[in-house]
């Protein structure tokens, strides 16, 4: 089994305590601590103004484990895409900004789309799954 | 101005030939603009004692709509150590109450949010433990 970790910390001095929060999981399939996501797709694509980017286009096999990384490397913080699942907005992520989704991208209703705004976005993804069939349309 | 920043790490020995190793950073801000984000939700941490979407009472509300102004970062992470036992995040503005997030025993995930949704947690097991975080522009 290949063991991949995603780890997060968020760090600030919003507070008058210094905020430090940490996570760490490793990516396992569905139901189980044993055996861990051994699939990966991982792209780089740049996302014209206006036009939408469907990310992910073979969707994991149903109530298997998945986990979509997305980063935006756009340097501009005015530009964005807006992030939907099943054409529901999830949110947006701005020049600079990531996300890191653990979900059950089961079906084609499912499935993630970007939006470019604001001019041509660079979106770097990683989803980390354990099978995937293809989409209909 | 205040700094708040996010980090993620991703890692593998054996996933690919090669190692992975991606560290990307983030400092969070008001939107479109490069000024520090200034308030906070604070840290919770809560048990969800419902195992289905819709019922009166057991679920928890992690943001509600418009409580922030776009764009609010949701932090969450399932307390659970027991594979299986899984927290559901749905959309509870929008009709049919669509499911959003899944996270297993031990995931966390990392959402800038659209900030116009109310999301609500339930949970396969009763009690399961859970913390979350808002980050961002209260208005």
């Amino acid at each position: 089994m290949a063991t991949t970790t995603a780890a997060v910390t968020l760090t600030s001095d919003l507070l008058s305590d210094a905020m430090s929060v940490t996570a760490s999981t490793t990516c396992m399939k569905a139901g189980t601590t044993a055996d861990g996501l051994d699939q990966l797709e991982y792209a780089v694509v740049e996302i014209a103004t206006g036009d939408e980017y469907d990310l992910i286009c073979t969707t994991p096999t149903a109530s298997k484990a998945s986990k979509l990384y997305v980063k935006n490397h756009s340097i501009d913080e005015t530009y964005y895409v807006a992030v939907t699942q099943n054409a529901q907005a999830i949110g947006r992520l701005y020049g600079g900004d990531w996300m890191f989704i653990p979900a059950d991208f089961h079906d084609a209703a499912a499935d993630i789309a970007m939006t470019s705004n604001g001019g041509t976005n660079k979106i770097e993804y990683a989803l980390f799954h354990e099978g995937t069939v293809l989409t209909t349309t | 101005m205040a700094t708040t920043t996010a980090t993620i790490t991703l890692s593998s020995t054996d996933l690919l030939s090669d190692e992975l190793a991606l560290t990307t950073t983030s400092t969070l801000t008001k939107t479109g603009t490069a000024t520090g984000v200034e308030h906070t939700s604070g840290l919770a941490s809560k048990t969800i004692t419902s195992t289905a979407k819709g019922t009166a009472s057991g679920q928890v509300t992690l943001y509600t709509a418009d409580d922030f102004a776009a764009i609010p970062y949701l932090y969450v992470k399932n307390s659970a150590t027991t594979a299986g036992h899984k927290i559901f995040i749905y959309d509870d503005s929008t009709s049919g109450d669509p499911l959003q997030f899944q996270l297993d025993a031990g995931d966390w995930g990392f959402i800038p949010m659209h900030g116009d949704k109310t999301y609500k947690a339930y949970a396969t097991n009763n009690p399961t433990k859970m913390e979350f975080m808002v980050i961002g522009q209260d208005q």
